[in-house]
């Protein structure tokens, strides 16, 4: 069920006024389980089944590895629990990607190998609960945390239907204790709440998909070489659509869960003012960065075993964080171009000494739009459809590429533009605040107005029928 | 985080574990008068929405015009089984056949499976290979649409009808209960399509857009008929027109490099064509159904399109002839060749109507000829 669909208005309607209701604090919570469910089976029913395996075998793995002395034994139920997890999501996810690697080099050395057709449907959601039931197992295994008290707690975070199919990814141990206890939002959390969800659907249907996504549709879509203007449009357009797309489900996902009364973690902090590209990471999807880092980069050692180790780590972790999100070797060069920026970035600041005007605005505004602009290239290889239409994009945004093209009407240029301009605009005014500081500190009357207008926007957009990009992931 | 189990294993948390990140899940709440916000924004949303619909209603928008989405087609889709008599085609087989009235008249209620800017032959298709259909297929002719592609502007309906999701179906009830009522519920009226049509000037180079504006009004079950601002504002109508020329101009061919105008369609690629599609014809005609050509009516710019590059002998015969079908042309019924057509490619709502009332029968006559003919050979 996507969060911007009339479908939904009528569910979270239901889902909100049973968690009203005078009923015992146990059936309200099965009552969230059923709707999560529910909420999942409305894309695809028999997917279903994956969470059950999931929750059902993660429950059990916790269990054994935390009663368990043996050493090899909890390896091996922590094997079992990260096999079930990842076969699910190379299953689903890596299958035909594999296949058609392994049919690649096949050619390679000369065996014509004709793979069977691969048509399976990607569950949605998949690569975002298979990480979060992981980090349960991994988390008792690690001893960081200690199983779940109840199977109805631990399968409601598995399932808590406001982040389960986009994030943020939670940790065990910031969403199960919230089961615990009687949860039911305050009057200001519950407006609160609608507030964000009312950012969150602006973001998505009136920012992303009505006056960015045209322009960088038509643009990577035309998959031919392109005016220099056409094509920074249609890449800064992009940088924005992925933002507020993504943005926009975690916002929503945040307040649909404060009208319950849960708190869920921040996922995004105006990732577009992030100075250099540590910042950035501490900044975009920030519960996947924290993921990565706390079981793969620090598991495989960080920066505690040398220099060189610390940037193969770095890009490691890169490269499968590029690989996490789509079965594509555009997406490990996203990742790989990250994991370079980083590395680039540690380097310079081991080489070059601090400097008394590093501090100053100017520098700090200057370093900025560099690492927007160098996102923005490693966006390029995230959108396009293959290598060669990312390496036509780049050549074309630096009018390098051949019999250029103008694609883009002035009709999505200046629409894209005027958003760009006032995203990256906020993001630097908003760099070291919180929305939440800003609306403490704002005429009660200009809240209402602007809510007014996001509420009139949406209304008048009429939804919109597209999925978030990240549900693919 | 309690322990439900006794380990002896006390590296574990003793008490309750805190979060990770606590600075991300301690969610400050802001300490504002919430209610009177609330309040305020709402009443203002709802007289800018009335406000809203009093504008869109002054341009000829009407409550009752249903979203022409991917759901309304999913949703007939699933009726045409068994001995339906279904209608596919393009914009003119979904404008000029009025289903209410063919109803009326034959107590048959076609269901209408037409799909703008669209090659009747990917409906054709979708069809015959779907082995529980068994009916009467009308097929709708536009030469230029059907004979140079498979598919077209609304194609991926047929992905849709396919992956349509349970909450998806719902959807589509709920927008029609919104369709019903409020006026400004239409493609047309959303910011980015706004955005889209505005007139700006061109960039250098650039050649206008094909970006045909609103024609239709349709009611829940995909009945269409053209809209009446297209009848009634003479600067919509022309604009309506000019749209078809910028596809002409978009679409047309390339010149040969002397100069000279393009080489017509080979008879080899026509055959090709007419194969496919006999192909998919013999598959429903194997189950008991059967397949009749219809060609609505053009005029204007259209037909000198049309009649030049898709000659009658070439294209609609030759297709009736491979395919021995029955077929209704207005060209042979000097009564539809006087209808109304206010952008040349549609007919008016009255002239729809009249050109129901001739087709329906004409149709059936002539689908009795052909089986009657079938049957003396």
């Amino acid at each position: 069920m996507l969060f911007n669909s009339l479908t939904f208005v009528v569910f979270f309607a239901i889902v909100v006024a049973l968690h009203s209701a005078p009923l015992p604090w146990r059936v309200k919570k099965f009552n969230l389980l059923i709707a999560s469910y529910l909420f999942y089976a409305a894309w695809n029913p028999p997917f279903v089944l994956l969470l059950w395996i999931s929750t059902a075998v993660d429950w059990k793995a916790a269990q054994w590895i935390y009663n368990s002395d043996s050493k090899a034994r909890r390896r091996l139920f922590l094997t079992l629990s990260l096999a079930t997890n990842l076969g699910i999501l190379g299953f689903f996810k890596y299958g035909e990607f594999l296949l058609e690697n392994f049919q690649t080099l096949m050619a390679a050395i000369g065996v014509a190998y004709e793979p069977p057709s691969w048509s399976i449907i990607l569950p949605v959601g998949i690569s975002f609960y298979t990480f979060q039931t992981m980090a349960y197992s991994l988390d008792v295994y690690l001893k960081r945390a200690k199983p779940a008290d109840s199977l109805l707690d631990f399968s409601l975070f598995v399932t808590f239907f406001p982040q389960l199919v986009a994030g943020p990814i939670v940790r065990p141990s910031q969403l199960v204790p919230q089961f615990a206890e009687p949860k039911r939002a305050t009057p200001p959390q519950f407006y609160w709440g609608l507030g964000l969800m009312t950012i969150g659907l602006f973001e998505k249907i009136v920012l992303a998909d009505s006056f960015l996504a045209p322009a960088a549709d038509a643009a990577f879509g035309a998959q031919k070489a392109l005016a220099p203007l056409d094509a920074w449009t249609g890449v800064l357009a992009f940088s924005g659509q992925i933002f507020f797309d993504f943005s926009g489900y975690s916002t929503i996902a945040i307040g649909a869960a404060l009208c319950l009364g849960f708190a869920l973690p921040n996922n995004f902090r105006f990732p577009y003012a992030a100075i250099g590209f540590s910042d950035f990471w501490r900044r975009w999807h920030i519960s996947l960065s924290t993921w990565l880092r706390d079981y793969l980069y620090i598991p495989i050692g960080g920066n505690k075993k040398g220099r060189i180790r610390t940037y193969i780590n770095l890009m490691i972790t890169m490269l499968l964080g590029g690989l996490w999100h789509g079965a594509a070797w555009t997406f490990v060069i996203w990742g790989g171009l990250h994991g370079l920026y980083l590395a680039a970035e540690r380097l310079l600041r081991e080489i070059v000494p601090e400097q008394k005007w590093f501090s100053g605005w100017p520098f700090k505004l200057a370093m900025a739009l560099l690492t927007y602009f160098l996102v923005n290239i490693t966006w390029v290889f995230f959108r396009a459809q293959n290598f060669g239409d990312a390496m036509t994009m780049l050549a074309s945004m630096f009018a390098l590429a051949k019999a250029p093209e103008k694609v883009l009407y002035w009709n999505e240029i200046i629409p894209a533009f005027l958003v760009i301009t006032g995203m990256v605009a906020t993001h630097w005014a908003m760099r070291s605040t919180t929305k939440e500081a800003v609306i403490e500190k704002a005429p009660a009357w200009v809240i209402a107005a602007i809510w007014a207008f996001m509420l009139f926007m949406l209304v008048i957009t009429q939804g919109s029928d597209s999925a978030f990009i990240y549900f693919q992931f | 985080m309690p322990s439900s189990t006794s380990s002896s294993d006390n590296a574990y948390p003793a008490v309750k574990t805190t979060f990770f990140d606590p600075e991300h899940v301690d969610r400050p709440i802001p300490a504002r008068p919430w209610r009177g916000v609330l309040i305020s924004a709402l009443t203002a949303v709802i007289l800018l929405t009335i406000g809203w619909e009093i504008y869109w209603r002054g341009k000829g928008y009407i409550p009752g015009d249903y979203k022409n989405d991917s759901g309304m087609w999913a949703h007939e889709r699933r009726k045409a089984t068994a001995d339906a008599t279904v209608v596919i085609g393009s914009s003119r087989a979904y404008y000029d056949v009025d289903v209410d009235l063919w109803e009326e008249l034959t107590d048959v209620r076609p269901i209408q499976l037409s799909l703008e800017g669209t090659s009747a032959r990917v409906t054709l298709s979708n069809l015959a290979e779907d082995e529980s259909f068994h009916g009467t297929l009308i097929v709708g002719v536009t030469a230029l649409l059907f004979f140079t592609q498979e598919g077209g502007k609304r194609e991926d309906v047929l992905q849709y009808w396919r992956d349509e999701t349970p909450s998806q179906r719902f959807d589509h009830r709920l927008s029609h209960i919104l369709d019903r009522y409020l006026a400004f519920i239409d493609e047309q009226t959303r910011p980015k399509r706004q955005m889209t049509i505005a007139m700006l000037p061109l960039r250098e180079g650039m050649k206008p857009r094909f970006d045909p504006r609103k024609l239709e009004i349709v009611t829940m079950d995909r009945n269409a008929e053209v809209w009446d601002r297209v009848m009634t504002d003479e600067v919509y109508r022309e604009e309506a027109k000019q749209q078809w020329r910028n596809a002409f101009e978009l679409f047309a061919p390339p010149p040969t490099p002397d100069g000279s105008p393009p080489p017509p369609m080979p008879d080899e690629a026509i055959d090709a064509v007419i194969a496919d599609v006999n192909a998919d014809i013999e598959k429903i005609r194997t189950r008991g159904g059967d397949v009749v050509f219809i060609q609505p009516p053009y005029d204007g710019e259209f037909a000198m399109i049309e009649d030049n590059g898709f000659p009658r002998e070439r294209f609609w015969d030759r297709l009736l002839e491979k395919t021995d079908s029955a077929g209704v042309t207005f060209k042979d019924h000097p009564e539809m060749q006087t209808l109304y057509l206010p952008e040349w490619s549609h007919l008016g709502p009255r002239d729809a109507e009249a050109y129901t009332r001739l087709l329906a029968p004409a149709l059936y006559a002539e689908l009795e000829k052909k089986k009657a003919d079938r049957t003396a050979r």
